[in-house]
């Protein structure tokens, strides 16, 4: 019984209807159950005999006819039922529902698959979707790499959604879908037909993101190969033996099932510094390590000598910069709990150079990267980051409301770059002030009667409110406040431009807008340039990484060169994924056309109707009742 | 010339107009006694019809002595002879005619009684037989116009009942009455046996025959509707019917059919059809049709 019923749920929703065809009985009982017939007695029946022999003999199948109508009924019980049981195939997809195409354009996207890049068979498939479309179906078109972008909004034009999927790039970033997903989740929550499809080779590094609620999502897969080895990391990092000696790591992995037996040259601007042999077992990582002289700046190049699948992984860069302090102004009385913790803090970062000064002789400054106010609200807000301990930046819609007593901590954004690997759970407060937020502001701690960190930020300010006194709480005796500090003095622009320099693809390129420049000349990997407007008073982020390579960036008289590489080892592992699981769905790849479960209940209840019309047809013709 | 019998059956100002018709026999026939009808027998009327020798035995009073005295030789002088026709009068009385409105038994009655009162007045011999199943009611057979009674009180007493089977009866029939003449069967042949055999039976008696086939309003325009279970009358058998067009199309052509193999057999084998409707006028039946099918004058 159970093989039949799971028989019976492979091509039906409902077979739990098909208790009706009990029924069956009963109308063969209501046949045999013959037709209340007048008597009539008549002279002779001889020529009534003979007109009904006549009209059964000229009729064809007449013994079939004796039980047409019990036959015919019984074919339509069997269709109603078939069709309330729900019947459905898995077919390709022609059309019937609304579609959003998620399309993966991310740096695996550029694997070769037999002289095609993934990309071009991902987007022959999405015109074949476009062909299949029927009147009245719409689709959207989203490409996902490292951010998400909406090329086409839902719409029944095939010409502009032809138009879009060929305009379709690749990038060299990393895959997150997440953003993509959610956002063809709220569509699908308000159009029940909207169908998500995720077009891609499936590795997504962020699906662990995505929550853990069901989704209603096509996987079509795209690619094959698994032929490829690239770096996946390349850093500079110092020396552990010697002093002010340096090592270059690099990290290699073998994605296919056959070793790789190459050689790696590191160039230092364009000339070969080393060239080491590399051999790394099938489906391995490798690791190189140089030892690179003193060099303060510099270019450092890393060419895997290898031709696979993904091009892009086989050379990664890196900019040497000379260190540059991050300068920090503490501003707090000299005899404060807070000023004690914090500078003790920031003395233990060897990148800080620490200045202090008493409230009452601070004048705004814009030279410091970072200003810590401990009690002391400004009356303007300097340029640059500023954290504001039991003090506020004077902001329109951020004030205080009383006092909360005994907050406890009950939540905390670890997303934020302030909040990273810190987990304040464990600090006590006796007493917090209880913040009024504007809008657009970021809770990074939050306690019931509101928040205790919070990110204010404005117009290229970072600011950063504490909304108790540390002397108020047990927070600087934690582990998290020091890496709090440190996050902090991370998160100013300064400090992402120390040390060596490479950024992810996809990722923006922090322009620190010094020297006075209006504009900065950008020149891409790819020989093409932009014109971007720099603001003397902020940062200035430039987004179009989607290629790896070398940025050259000119502001005025100052020249600054910017590495951009993948990186990234869920890119170069280029083996396409067979199943995604996208929350609490498994999501098994289809190779072909979009498969659905396409219902078939309407046309098993049209046959009913049209058997039911033949079952009248004969009954009325009589003959051969 | 005033009606000594009253009848249910023919009211009296019918049964004056069959006084003035009289029954056609196509050719002589030999009856069975003296009458008013010209016989094949050579006897003894007024008319003379032929001379012969005379030869030893015969009646001395039939020589013709004008002859013997002119020519010395004997000559038998001879007449014809005026002999009765017997009309033969056939009822198929089974248990279909007494259906109808008005049914065909009382129709083939009328028919009977008309048939019969007309021979009665013309001298002539009249034999009334009932056919029921393979058994027969007869009338004995009766001369003049006095026997006008027994046969109006035969026919109302004749009761249809019993299945049919025309053949036999027929056969049985021809083998009791040798006497030739006018045959009339009234019947409306619906015998699951068929016609044939039934015709075949009374050819054999070489009367002129005569078959008036009566069939009911009922049967010739069926007015039943709806979902029926249709009960023969003789045989009990039953058809089960839902009346539709189509049927009563089929019905009609079937019926148009029958009647036509009736009178198709009955040309082939030179006996007279007369179709009939148990509602028609029965006037118009015996004082037209029947004159023009050349059984009355």
């Amino acid at each position: 019984m159970d093989g039949l019923m799971g028989t019976l749920r492979g091509a039906f929703l409902a077979p739990v209807f098909f208790a009706f065809l009990g029924l069956i009985p009963v109308v063969v009982v209501l046949y045999l159950l013959k037709l209340r017939r007048t008597h009539v007695v008549i002279s002779s029946t001889l020529l009534w005999h003979k007109s009904l022999q006549d009209l059964t003999a000229n009729a064809p199948f007449q013994r079939l006819r004796k039980n047409l109508l019990l036959l015919l009924q019984i074919i339509v019980l069997l269709m109603l039922v078939a069709g309330l049981a729900r019947p459905f195939v898995r077919a390709d997809a022609a059309g019937g529902s609304d579609r959003c195409l998620l399309f993966d354009t991310s740096a695996s996207m550029q694997t070769l698959e037999k002289g095609k890049t993934r990309l071009e068979l991902a987007k022959e498939k999405a015109l074949e979707i476009v062909d299949d479309m029927v009147g009245g179906d719409k689709m959207m078109v989203v490409t996902f790499n490292r951010s998400s972008d909406v090329l086409c909004e839902l719409m029944d034009n095939r010409v502009r959604l032809r138009a879009a999927i060929r305009s379709i790039e690749a990038s060299d970033a990393s895959t997150r879908v997440r953003d993509a997903v959610l956002v063809a989740s709220s569509l699908q929550a308000a159009q029940a037909n909207l169908r998500i499809v995720i077009l891609g080779d499936g590795k997504i590094a962020d699906l662990a993101d995505i929550g853990s609620r069901a989704f209603d999502v096509t996987y079509l897969q795209v690619g094959e190969t698994d032929e490829n080895a690239g770096i996946v990391a390349f850093s500079v990092r110092d020396s552990l033996e010697g002093q002010g000696e340096r090592q270059c790591l690099v990290l290699l992995r073998n994605e296919a099932s056959s070793p790789l037996v190459t050689t790696l040259t590191l160039y230092l601007d364009d000339e070969v510094m080393a060239v080491e042999e590399v051999a790394v077992a099938g489906r391995d990582m490798g690791e190189l390590l140089f030892a690179l002289p003193p060099v303060e700046t510099g270019v450092l190049r890393a060419e895997l000598d290898w031709e696979d699948a993904l091009a892009v992984d086989n050379i990664a860069w890196l900019v040497l910069r000379p260190a540059s302090l991050v300068r920090v102004l503490l501003v707090a009385e000299s005899d404060s709990a807070g000023a004690y913790f914090l500078k003790r803090v920031l003395a233990l970062s060897p990148q800080v150079e620490l200045s202090t000064i008493l409230p009452a002789d601070y004048a705004r400054s814009d030279d410091y990267d970072l200003t810590i106010f401990d009690g002391h609200s400004p009356a303007e807000a300097p340029q640059g980051t500023s954290v504001y301990i039991n003090a506020y930046p004077p902001l329109e819609g951020l004030g205080t409301e009383g006092m909360l007593e005994k907050p406890g901590v009950i939540a905390t954004d670890a997303e934020h770059p302030v909040m990273r690997f810190l987990n304040p759970s464990n600090v006590n407060v006796t007493k917090a002030q209880r913040l009024t937020l504007p809008e657009g502001s970021r809770t990074l701690v939050s306690s019931r009667g509101g928040a205790l960190v919070a990110d204010v930020s404005r117009g290229g300010k970072q600011m950063v409110v504490v909304a108790f006194d540390l002397a108020d709480s047990n927070w600087p005796l934690r582990l998290s406040f020091p890496l709090f500090v440190q996050n902090l003095i991370a998160w100013t622009p300064r400090a992402t431009l120390t040390g060596e320099s490479s950024v992810r693809a996809g990722e923006s390129l922090t322009l620190l807008g010094t020297n006075g420049a209006d504009t900065a000349e950008v020149t891409l990997p790819d020989g093409g340039s932009q014109t971007l407007r720099l603001d003397p008073t902020r940062p200035s982020y430039f987004g179009d990484t989607r290629e790896a390579g070398l940025y050259d960036v000119v502001y005025g008289e100052h020249r600054e060169v910017y590495a951009v590489n993948l990186l990234d080892l869920n890119e170069s592992s280029v083996s396409p994924a067979p199943s995604l699981t996208i929350g609490r769905s498994d999501v098994v790849g289809e190779r072909g056309g979009i498969e659905q479960d396409r219902e078939l209940w309407h046309w098993f209840v049209m046959a009913a109707l049209g058997v039911l019309a033949l079952e009248w047809w004969v009954y009325s013709r009589r003959a051969w009742l | 010339m005033a009606v000594s019998t009253k009848s249910k059956l023919l009211d009296a100002e019918f049964l004056r107009k069959l006084e003035r018709l009289a029954l056609v026999s196509k050719r002589a026939r030999l009856g069975v006694a003296k009458g008013e009808r010209k016989s094949r027998r050579k006897g003894s009327s007024v008319e003379f019809a032929d001379y012969r020798d005379y030869v030893q035995g015969d009646d001395l009073r039939h020589v013709d002595w004008n002859i013997v005295g002119r020519l010395n030789s004997l000559y038998l002088k001879l007449f014809e002879e005026q002999e009765d026709l017997t009309l033969h009068v056939l009822i198929d009385a089974s248990r279909s005619m007494e259906f109808g409105s008005p049914s065909k038994m009382d129709f083939a009655r009328q028919m009977a009684a008309a048939l019969g009162y007309i021979a009665l007045i013309g001298y002539d011999r009249l034999s009334v037989e009932a056919f029921r199943g393979d058994a027969a009611i007869r009338m004995r057979p009766c001369r003049g116009k006095g026997s006008a009674g027994r046969l109006f009180s035969f026919l109302e007493a004749l009761e249809a009942e019993g299945g049919t089977s025309l053949e036999e009866a027929c056969r049985s029939y021809t083998l009791r009455n040798r006497a030739k003449g006018v045959a009339v069967l009234l019947s409306d042949f619906l015998d699951p046996a068929g016609f044939e055999g039934c015709l075949r039976r009374l050819c054999v008696s070489g009367s002129d025959l005569y078959v008036i086939h009566v069939l009911s309003r009922e049967e010739v325009d069926p007015q039943i509707s709806g979902d029926l279970r249709l009960v023969d009358s003789e045989t009990e058998a039953f058809a089960e019917i839902s009346m539709s067009q189509a049927l009563l199309k089929r019905y009609r052509q079937n019926l148009a059919g029958f009647q036509e193999a009736l009178r198709r057999e009955c040309l082939a084998r030179g006996i007279v059809y007369v179709p009939a409707v148990s509602d028609m006028s029965f006037e118009r039946l015996t004082l037209d049709v029947m004159r023009q099918g050349g059984l009355l004058k």
